[in-house]
């Protein structure tokens, strides 16, 4: 299993869509690095502490909202394809014809991947974290715990995808998981909309997608954990908005998150060995 | 007879749809196998199935003794797949390393085989060179070389020599030879009929997914003997005696070309031309070419299932 971790992981490196993730964090972070540049020179020039207060933890949550994207983006992607493309180029036929089980080869993708997505969000996060804190000064509660949640979010995708690269065609795959995304997007909007307006509809919906995909839930226990001091009296209001989390989902939600890993790629293995190539 | 490959009423089944039915094989152990069929006949699912790539919808397979599934046998088995892909962003080198670690082997005897494979196959000082960078013959090598790494006991082909020129196929030709000649097992899958023949010591022919015959070449050479003969002053009562002396006879000017069953009537036909007043110019026995046989047997064209 450890070849099929060390290539899957080399392979994650030298792929394309690793440069057009790097490109597009570094305009992103680049970007971001600016406005909050700016915001905090403002604030500085002009000073405003309470509007300051809930200022920063939105350009946070902004931050990591749409770093989440670009993590995800990099997740399907490198994901996509990871065994329906092997079958489809005939790779595969000189490598599980080898002494290795099924099961290490769908394992072996899936810590290879696993490996290198945790450590890319790992990385972006604690850059988006850099930029608040040195340039607003923000203290951020509980980023230990929030980064081990913003590498668990690529692996969530990676888990399904993975399954997904088993049973269908790599286009097909991939039109499938930008769906599901798309889904926990907006339920995870709805769901902020339902807590604002007090809908009880529209909350339940919201649970429902993240049921379905729950990575804009742990996204939503991410900025709980970073910006909920029990004793802020602003949380409200650094809360609001589509990047914000009204509620805080609860610890099972991260227990349901880890299950999910756990049986599709389980799911996959199962899958995978009965396939025929 | 020890034997590398044995099969039990093998089938494959995709649906209604059959890949291949009943496949009852033998291929004894230190021989080349070549296993013919025209496209479509159920050579590839046969080959996939005795690799592990798809799975038996009934019977039964031994290799090496072993029963199809054993992970620990194909440590002896090594498999160069028709659609010859690697990771291409690797060098050559690398993918051997690769390869050589799904294999188990690591240390000293992976920088040994590694090095081995790479001058046997050829590409000694290409190996530093990205897999994208190689044409479509030295990539060929390179499958062989991948499937050679851990010296196998018994070794699938599936089409070998594809891609290769004809000095490439003499090469291939004789790395396949001397394998045979250390009790090394090959089974072949191709459709140079000319190469099958020139190297293989038992061929099956397969069709519509079944076994329709199979043998050592030279029992199957010799089931049929054609003699082509240049005659001056035929006759017609010549040809009539000769035609009850052949099986079948064929006449093209001063030729004839005679089909007998026994080698003992091959004097008697030119007994015949003598007798009959006849000036025989020249007399040859031609072997039954495996094109032939494979044309005969298998009926020819694509199998549309």
């Amino acid at each position: 299993m450890l070849t099929m971790i060390g290539i899957t992981f080399r392979e994650g490196l030298n792929r394309k869509v690793l440069l057009i993730s790097l490109v597009l964090a570094a305009i992103f972070l680049g970007l971001y690095g600016t406005g909050v540049h700016y915001a905090a020179k403002s604030f500085n020039e002009s000073p405003n502490p309470m509007l300051a207060s809930v200022v920063y933890p939105q350009l946070l949550s902004f931050g990591l909202y749409f770093g989440g994207f670009i993590v995800s983006f990099l997740a399907i992607f490198s994901t996509v394809g990871a065994i329906s493309s092997e079958i489809e180029t005939g790779i595969i036929q000189a490598i599980i014809t080898k002494p290795l089980r099924r099961r290490d080869y769908v394992l072996g993708k899936f810590l290879g991947l696993g490996l290198f997505l945790a450590l890319y969000s790992a990385v972006f996060f604690t850059v988006i974290a850099l930029i608040i804190n040195l340039k607003t000064g923000l203290v951020l509660e509980g980023q230990w715990k929030a980064l081990g949640l913003f590498a668990l979010q690529p692996v969530v995708l990676l888990a399904i995808t993975l399954y997904g690269s088993v049973v269908f065609p790599t286009i097909a795959n991939g039109v499938v998981m930008f769906m599901l995304y798309a889904v926990a997007i907006i339920g995870g909007m709805v769901e902020q909309i339902g807590w604002l307006i007090n809908n009880a509809g529209l909350q339940q919906a919201g649970i429902v997608t993240s049921l379905v995909m729950p990575v804009d839930s742990l996204y939503r226990k991410i900025v709980h954990l970073l910006l909920s001091p029990a004793d802020n009296p602003l949380n409200a209001l650094q809360q609001m908005g589509p990047f914000g989390s009204m509620a805080e989902p609860s610890v099972w939600m991260v227990v349901y998150a880890l299950l999910y890993v756990v049986f599709f790629t389980g799911l996959a293995v199962y899958s995978f060995n009965r396939k025929d190539i | 007879m020890d034997m590398a490959i044995k099969t039990f009423n093998l089938t494959k089944k995709y649906g209604t749809k059959i890949g291949c039915a009943e496949i009852c094989l033998r291929v004894p152990r230190g021989q080349i196998f070549g296993f013919l069929g025209p496209n479509g006949a159920g050579k590839s699912t046969l080959v996939k199935m005795l690799v592990g790539l798809l799975f038996p919808t009934s019977g039964k397979a031994l290799l090496l003794d072993r029963p199809l599934g054993d992970t620990g046998v194909r440590a002896r088995i090594g498999f160069l797949p028709e659609n010859f892909r690697y990771h291409d962003w690797l060098t050559g080198q690398q993918l051997l390393e690769f390869h050589a670690s799904l294999y188990g082997l690591s240390g000293t005897e992976k920088k040994r085989r590694v090095g081995e494979v790479l001058e046997l196959v050829g590409l000694a000082g290409r190996e530093r060179q990205k897999i994208h960078t190689y044409s479509k013959g030295m990539r060929q090598r390179a499958g062989l070389a991948c499937a050679l790494l851990p010296d196998p006991d018994l070794l699938f082909l599936d089409e070998p020599t594809s891609a290769l020129d004809p000095i490439g196929r003499r090469d291939v030709r004789e790395i396949l030879v001397s394998l045979r000649a250390s009790g090394k097992t090959i089974f072949l899958n191709s459709h140079l009929l000319s190469e099958v023949e020139l190297i293989c010591d038992a061929v099956a022919f397969i069709r519509q997914g079944k076994i329709i015959r199979q043998g050592s070449l030279e029992d199957l050479q010799t089931g049929d003997i054609t003699v082509e003969m240049k005659v001056g002053n035929l006759t017609r009562e010549m040809v009539n005696t000769l035609s009850s002396l052949a099986r079948s006879l064929e006449v093209r000017e001063n030729v004839l070309m005679a089909r007998v069953k026994r080698e003992e009537d091959i004097p008697r036909l030119a007994e015949a031309v003598v007798t009959g007043g006849g000036d025989l110019f020249e007399m040859n026995r031609k072997r039954s070419t495996l094109e032939e046989m494979f044309i005969r047997t298998t009926g020819g064209g694509e199998e549309i299932c």
